[in-house]
């Protein structure tokens, strides 16, 4: 089980702490997308990434659309990591989408998470007037599965199987590297389905583990109205707005972010 | 360089990490219809739709900061009028004047992207019919593989010597019955497709449900005896008839009941019920069985469901024969489902078929009456004499050859049968022929070239010898082929011996002639010898 759970979600884990810091990467993505704040903790916290079956080098054949066609199933990785490492409090940072699934997986096991650290979070991306914005419509997400499959189209369907292992052929897998993160076109529309479809505003109260929301200052995917929503409903929440705009501040402005993430540990120790 | 830069014949757009945009030329300006102060030091997401812009954060921008470069993405531009210009971008990252860039140059690709659409949709389609394919090839190989249960299961048992005459006899009736079953879903191959596609043809007529129950459990009797399963029938006569398909429905009931004995452990049993309930004839098939787990009870009758492997593995028989049974039985407007204690506590499987409503009964049962008479005088009517007419035939294949033989043998026809078409010749010359009934397929040499030959031996002859083809295609155009290299008749295989009895008695005037002898024939063994 330890040995399948490690190579199914290519977990990696280095860091010269003790205290798990797991990092959990959002839709569309890998766990590359942290090379840029991991190193910042590496001195002082033992640090675990991974990619969600069904994105970056994880084993595709372990994913099954039932359980990843929503995100308690990405949630469930998250704990299987979790479990098979022996992880006790876990410092979780979870990008975007992985902000629920960290707190879904905080409400099932709350002893596992010391905090949540929460980069861009929204709990339902799909508007519900009169009283929430979430910043898009239905329509926009259509467009967005469409704009996906043009691009997918293009190399995934028909380079992804001979490229997924073909060692001999170093120059195929450089081709994946620089590549979307998710290499299956019908896995990555499921995921941006769980993504953008779900409605997981009623689990947000139900969290207890203490938590950080980063939200950016100009992010079109997590506009600031959500970022209130989130303070409002989400307990013991400390919110920093960032002065890094878009959607991935640890990959456009990883400085703020690494200071934020500490000032928050830090102040967290010392309260 | 600006200079070139602006007047390229493509879009280029410079961006810094935080998006601010730095540098815009005059192509991609023009395009958009905005002037360069309008977009330089705004943010890229402002000229990018809502989908784009979801794509630009999770997919395009982790691109170019992981790896540096992003070649051949899709995006859509969104102009100062509002119109959407789609774009295919190639991107680097770069240092330039210390800050770090990103570079794209645009195409836009307005007719491309129609085509791409058309070229996606074509994808689709081509990815749901070859599903359908698969889908059909399953349904298919199922089918046919259902009558040959019995006709092994009884030839196995004939073979043993044991049977009594009663008992073989009904073998052999099964065996033919099941044989039939299965020629006639050959030639309903591609009708079956109608499956998949939601269009199966019924024959609808008469149905009495205890007869068909009969049959059925006379098909699967091989079958539960080999497993030592007890098949009990409690048909009530007086159930009412139904309308539907009768073949149809025996394909429900030998579904069913195969099912049945297939998860029933050896001694158990098997039971067939009909009754009347209320509007509705209820046939109710239970076994002692394994039963049906009741969270995979909902699932039973889905087609290719994706269960976990155990479960799969576990009712691999169950799906696709449930799935066609549950289709057919909803065609007829009836119901089915499956009720289960639990596992190891056996199965039923209840279908609710309409009764079919009384005054329309008097009218087809007046219908089926005729029917059945005129199929009762065609099975047992005695086959038409050819006595004494000297029949050539002409086939590869030894049990064809045998079995034609002995058709024609049985209404006195004198027959010579040879296995290839030199030796049909041989024959020719030999001894007069009054007819040749050849097959097409045939190595060395087919039954074309054999009646090209023996037309041209015939020329200047008055009589030229009838002949009959036999192939196993049954198109117009393979008809009308062996009708112009010289044959009278065309017969496509399996051969019904009525039907070849009366065609060679037709093409040999035995309807007018009572005596073959009498009729004027110029041989051609005559004319080459």
């Amino acid at each position: 089980m330890t040995g399948k759970v490690l190579v199914r979600n290519n977990v990696k884990v280095f860091g010269k702490g003790t205290q798990p810091m797991l990092f959990a990467h959002g839709f569309g993505c890998d766990q590359n997308m942290w090379r840029f704040v991991t190193p910042a903790f590496e001195e002082d916290y033992r640090i675990v990434l991974f990619d969600y079956v069904g994105s970056g080098k994880s084993d595709l054949a372990a994913y099954n659309p039932e359980r990843y066609g929503n995100l308690n199933g990405y949630a469930q990785d998250v704990l299987d990591i979790c479990n098979v490492l022996e992880l006790k409090d876990v410092i979780y940072v979870g990008h975007s989408v992985s902000s629920v699934t960290g707190m879904l997986a905080s409400i099932r096991e709350p002893e596992r998470f010391e905090h949540l650290i929460l980069v861009g979070p929204s709990p339902c991306y799909i508007n519900d007037p009169p009283g929430y914005v979430g910043g898009f419509e239905r329509a926009d997400i259509e467009g967005l599965l469409d704009m996906m499959e043009k691009n997918y189209i293009g190399w995934s369907n028909f380079l992804a199987p001979v490229v997924m292992k073909n060692e001999e052929r170093p120059e195929l897998t450089r081709e994946l590297e620089a590549s979307f993160c998710s290499t299956d076109p019908k896995i990555a529309r499921r995921f941006a389905e769980a993504t953008f479809f779900s409605d997981n505003r009623s689990d947000v109260p139900k969290v207890k583990t203490p938590s950080l929301i980063m939200q950016c200052s100009e992010d079109a995917i997590a506009p600031l109205d959500v970022g209130d929503y989130l303070q409002l409903h989400l307990p013991q929440s400390t919110l920093r707005i960032m002065k890094a705009t878009g959607h991935c501040p640890h990959m456009s402005h990883p400085e703020e972010t690494i200071q934020l993430i500490k000032e928050y540990l830090t102040g967290a120790r010392t309260s | 360089m600006d200079e070139l830069l602006n007047t390229a014949p493509c879009g280029f757009l410079s961006f810094a990490d935080d998006g601010v945009i730095w540098m815009v030329n005059a192509t991609l300006l023009d395009s958009l219809g905005y002037d360069q102060n309008e977009l330089l030091g705004r943010h890229v997401e402002s000229i990018l739709p809502v989908a784009s812009r979801i794509f630009y954060q999770t997919h395009f921008f982790p691109l170019l900061k992981l790896h540096g470069k992003a070649e051949e993405i899709y995006l859509s531009l969104r102009a100062k009028d509002g119109a959407e210009v789609p774009v295919l971008v190639n991107a680097v990252r770069r240092t330039r004047e210390g800050t770090v860039v990103n570079d794209c140059v645009m195409m836009q690709m307005r007719q491309r992207n129609q085509y791409e659409d058309e070229i996606l949709q074509a994808k689709k389609l081509a990815e749901e019919a070859t599903r359908a394919k698969d889908e059909f090839l399953a349904v298919v190989s199922h089918e046919l593989r259902t009558p040959l249960t019995a006709i092994l299961g009884w030839a196995r048992m004939i073979k043993t010597g044991e049977l009594d005459e009663r008992t073989a006899a009904r073998a052999l009736d099964t065996i033919e019955r099941n044989a039939e079953s299965q020629n006639q879903l050959i030639e309903d191959l591609l009708d079956f497709s109608r499956i998949i596609s939601g269009k199966i043809r019924l024959d609808v007529g008469q149905v009495e449900l205890d007869s068909l129950a009969e049959a059925a459990i006379d098909v699967v009797r091989p079958a539960a005896d080999a497993k030592g399963i007890r098949l009990q029938a409690v048909l009530d006569p007086r159930a009412g008839p139904v309308s539907g398909d009768p073949e149809r429905l025996q394909q429900v009931l030998w579904n069913l009941l195969s099912n049945a004995i297939k998860f029933t452990p050896r001694g158990g049993r098997v039971q067939v019920r009909l009754a009347r309930v209320n509007s509705s004839v209820e046939i109710t098939v239970s076994d002692t069985g394994q039963g049906i787990n009741a969270e995979f009870l909902p699932y039973v009758f889905e087609r290719f469901r994706q269960a976990d492997n155990t479960t799969t593995r576990q009712h691999s028989g169950l799906g696709l024969g449930l799935a066609i049974t549950k289709h057919i039985v909803e065609l007829h407007g009836g119901t089915i489902r499956a009720v289960s204690p639990g596992e190891g506590q056996g199965a039923s499987f209840i279908v609710r078929l309409p009764v079919m409503i009384i005054h329309h009964v008097e009218q087809l049962s007046n219908d089926a009456e005729e029917q059945q008479a005129i199929a009762r005088k065609s099975q047992t009517a005695e086959l038409a004499r050819l006595d004494g007419v000297r029949v050539l035939i002409v086939d590869d294949e030894r049990d064809t050859r045998e079995l034609l033989a002995a058709i024609l043998t049985q209404s006195g026809a004198m027959v010579t049968a040879v296995s290839t078409a030199a030796d049909a010749l041989e024959m020719l010359r030999l001894k007069k022929q009054d007819l040749l009934v050849s097959d097409i397929e045939m190595p060395n040499e087919d039954g074309y070239s054999l009646i090209r030959r023996v037309r041209v031996l015939e020329e200047g002859q008055e009589r030229r010898i009838p002949a009959i083809a036999l192939t196993a295609h049954a198109r117009a155009s393979d008809r009308l082929r062996a009708l112009s290299a010289g044959y009278q008749f065309h017969m496509p295989k399996p051969v019904e011996p009525a039907e070849l009895v009366m065609a060679i008695s037709n093409l040999t005037n035995r309807a007018q002639s009572s005596s073959p002898e009498t009729a004027p024939d110029k041989s051609l063994n005559r004319s080459a010898g």
